[in-house]
């Protein structure tokens, strides 16, 4: 018995002794880590916070913190690039734009990955369920190589969001029957199938003066046809005027050509003249902000969910706040498909387009612990029940094994363009000389869309300057 | 407490006492040097050198060949006529419109404070409110100009579509936000002149015109000066309201070369030639003060004979 007491007593000794070491063991070894994050202000990293201060459990024990720093979209680059910039070492991770790879890479603030997935097995896999396309735009520079700088964070494409009440009205499907000799789209399988042919019909058929019908009420305000962005701000013409480019079969200047790639003679090529002019002939069926050259992308949400437009060309980071009745006038009444495109002669449709959507990011200054747990978070986020949980709270995920299940169809309405709309994407350039290129381009293209000059007038203009411009970089000899 | 502890505090108190007013300034000399000078010459050093920002690349000097590109830069040029229209336009419509404000409040009327307190509100507002409310107000949309001349003449009217139109648009509301400025330096001048003047020149029968131009202008001309040297270097900084109101457009017709300035240092990143656009800018303020100051001498001179 004596024994036995006397066991007890160093079984307990002994286990509360195991006790005490491991948790100060664990004391010890768990470091306190903040990964601050500069990221813009919408939906996506909103429930990106959410989601990893519920869920994120660090694999390592330490204590994460992962810091978000919202910051509104319209001065996000200025923000970013002036923290980078100040050399005040701000934030371990960022949320940016992938055209703008090239500028804080050459300027040493992106961290190059290679090593971390060359070294693990768990970042391969990820690397091969992600969709190509996002792979090479969000991750590559220069453009195309296997240098590795980013992950997705939010990958975006333009999508086509419409009026199902008004597009399946009986009386507006026998009226444009009537006029048009077609069936009016109806269903996203059938707005799937439109051309832009189809879609210069839409916004003749749907403009409506005040006091005119519209499927079947009587209208106390003007309402307009179709909208797409043609704004002059950041890039917010460029971007819907390069699918048009691509899909017309002409060309922007290609980095990867670099130093034969030409932007004279391609940039301003007769195909890509009857691009531009197809995008232009579109304009006048828009609301009239279209003629100021300020209809940027914000303006264009807010006029589809003001009930406005019939017909819009948006990202996808939009859908929640259309189809949130707390924020959008048409809720109930919308629905989603994927963007028009050229119609070829067996009947397909081209459909390139400009991707959207952001990479992020971790910087150079970070220390080992530091990158290390901004990875691990990284891989966290791309795990395919992070991503589930990200798309049904109205993200999107562009792993192939999340995008193509059929879970994933079910959480928004818009996703099942999501995935067939990704083969389709191309992107714009990410040189360092990107702002550059494109506030020129912009600033042109606006000039065209407020009539102040032709097509092709603003493309000679533009192909200079991309000459000269990169000529003088280097990037063409 | 020791001879040699007590001997130190004496010598301190008495310099304290000997150099009490340099040692108050100092602080204020001290921010300034580091807020302001400082940063100053550092960016005049750096536009003779060609840098970026946002490059690992060494700055290279460079002599003046920021300063030779800059001036062959036809965007520059083209940025600086803008600049001198908007601001031609936009202090001259400042000057008429806060005239006759001032006159109108130099009477006595029911409501004068009120009203007054009303019409000053705008300078008081931010940038950014003024911006995004002309921006709104021009929307042709929803906008309520659009709207209103919807109204009468049954179609949306679309200011900004134009060159034209978008330069007056961001004209208009600069003039609606500092009109009420140039109002209260005319309306300080225009109270000042004694009442015993105009009684003379109506015992004297002399015409309005003549009364203002002999009696008034005198008066209140130091105060004008002085509110278009103030208002004339504002208006040659427009940016805030051009930038949120039109962007710039449409195209480049209402970029001012405030915007322009900044366009190069933090979207094109080129540091150095920002740095030289940006004392070229100072150069032309200078030049306009100075402009200023001859006028003023002239005047005592005048004044003096």
């Amino acid at each position: 018995m004596k024994l036995f007491k006397k066991g007890k007593l160093a079984l307990l000794a002994g286990a509360m002794a195991m006790a005490v070491s491991g948790a100060f063991g664990n004391f010890a070894s768990a470091a306190d880590v903040t990964i601050n994050m500069a990221v813009p202000d919408w939906p996506p990293t909103r429930i990106m916070q959410d989601l990893a201060n519920k869920h994120y459990k660090p694999p390592s024990g330490n204590n994460v913190t992962i810091a978000l720093d919202f910051i509104p979209w319209p001065n996000y680059y200025e923000k970013l690039a002036a923290s980078l910039t100040s050399g005040e070492e701000k934030y371990q991770m960022a949320v940016s734009d992938s055209q703008w790879l090239g500028a804080f890479i050459e300027g040493g603030y992106y961290m190059k990955l290679n090593k971390f997935i060359d070294a693990d097995p768990e970042l391969q896999a990820i690397f091969k369920d992600l969709h190509p396309n996002l792979v090479a735009s969000y991750s590559t520079y220069p453009h195309k190589t296997d240098n590795y700088y980013g992950f997705p964070q939010m990958p975006d494409v333009l999508v086509t969001y419409y009026r199902s009440d008004l597009f399946c009205d009986a009386g507006e499907q026998s009226a444009f029957k009537a006029k048009y000799g077609y069936k009016l789209a109806c269903t996203p399988q059938e707005m799937n199938d439109t051309d832009w042919d189809q879609v210069r019909d839409f916004g003749e058929f749907f403009r409506r003066a005040s006091g005119d019908s519209l499927a079947g009420q009587t209208l106390n305000d003007d309402f307009y046809g179709i909208a797409y962005q043609a704004g002059i701000g950041y890039d917010f013409n460029t971007m819907q005027i390069n699918g048009f480019i691509w899909q017309h079969g002409a060309g922007i200047w290609d980095e990867t050509k670099a130093p034969n790639g030409q932007a004279l003679g391609v940039v301003n090529s007769p195909k890509a003249v009857m691009a531009f002019e197809h995008y232009l002939s579109l304009l006048q069926f828009m609301p009239p902000v279209v003629k100021t050259g300020t209809m940027d992308i914000f303006k264009t949400d807010e006029l589809f969910r003001e009930g406005k437009v019939a017909w819009n060309i948006q990202w996808i980071g939009f859908g929640e706040s259309a189809i949130s009745t707390e924020t959008s006038k048409v809720a109930s009444g919308t629905d989603f498909a994927m963007m028009p495109g050229m119609r070829n002669d067996d009947g397909s449709i081209t459909r390139w387009s400009n991707i959207g959507g952001q990479p992020f990011i971790l910087t150079t200054w970070n220390s080992d612990l530091v990158t290390q747990e901004s990875i691990d978070f990284v891989k966290w986020w791309l795990s395919t029940g992070t991503q589930h949980m990200f798309a049904a709270a109205g993200g999107q995920s562009g792993l192939q094994s999340v995008f193509n299940s059929e879970e994933y169809l079910t959480y928004r309405p818009w996703n099942h363009a999501f995935g067939p709309q990704l083969d389709w994407q191309k992107d714009v350039w990410h040189i360092p000389e990107f702002f550059e290129l494109l506030v020129q381009q912009q600033q042109t293209f606006d000039k065209a869309i407020t009539g102040q000059i032709s097509a092709q007038e603003a493309l000679d203009s533009i192909a200079a300057f991309q000459d000269e411009l990169l000529r003088e970089a280097g990037h063409i000899e | 407490m020791s001879k040699r502890y007590q001997h130190q505090q004496g010598l301190i108190a008495q310099f304290i006492s000997e150099n009490r007013g340099p040692l108050l300034v100092t602080p204020a000399l001290a921010v300034l040097v580091l807020m302001n000078i400082f940063p100053l010459l550092w960016s005049f050093g750096l536009s003779f050198f060609k840098y970026r920002a946002n490059r690992l690349n060494e700055p290279e000097f460079v002599w003046f060949k920021n300063y030779i590109k800059i001036l062959n830069d036809p965007n520059v040029w083209d940025r600086f006529q803008t600049t001198a229209l908007v601001v031609s336009i936009d202090v001259l419509l400042q000057l008429i419109v806060g005239f006759l404000l001032a006159l109108l409040f130099q009477s006595q009327f029911p409501g004068r404070r009120v009203l007054l307190m009303l019409v000053l509100t705008p300078m008081m507002l931010s940038f950014v409110a003024v911006g995004a409310f002309f921006r709104y107000y021009y929307e042709p949309t929803f906008g309520l100009l659009s709207q209103a001349v919807k109204a009468i003449t049954g179609e949306r009217y679309i200011l900004l579509a134009t060159p034209e139109g978008a330069l007056a648009g961001v004209i208009f509301a600069d003039v609606w936000m500092w009109s009420p400025f140039v109002m209260l330096l005319v309306l300080a001048g225009l109270v000042s002149v004694p009442k015993h003047l105009y009684e003379a020149a109506e015992i004297d029968r002399t015409s309005a015109w003549r009364r203002f131009w002999t009696i008034t202008f005198p008066y209140i001309r130091g105060l004008l000066l002085l509110a278009i040297l103030f208002r004339t270097i504002e208006a040659f900084k427009l940016f805030d309201l051009a930038w949120i109101i039109t962007e710039g457009g449409p195209g480049t017709s209402t970029e001012t070369i405030a915007i322009y300035v900044y366009r190069v240092a933090f979207q094109y990143f080129k540091t150095s030639e920002s740095a030289a656009l940006g004392y070229i800018l100072l150069f032309a303020v200078i030049v306009l003060t100075n402009l200023y100051l001859f006028f003023v001498r002239k005047r005592a001179a005048e004044e003096d004979a």
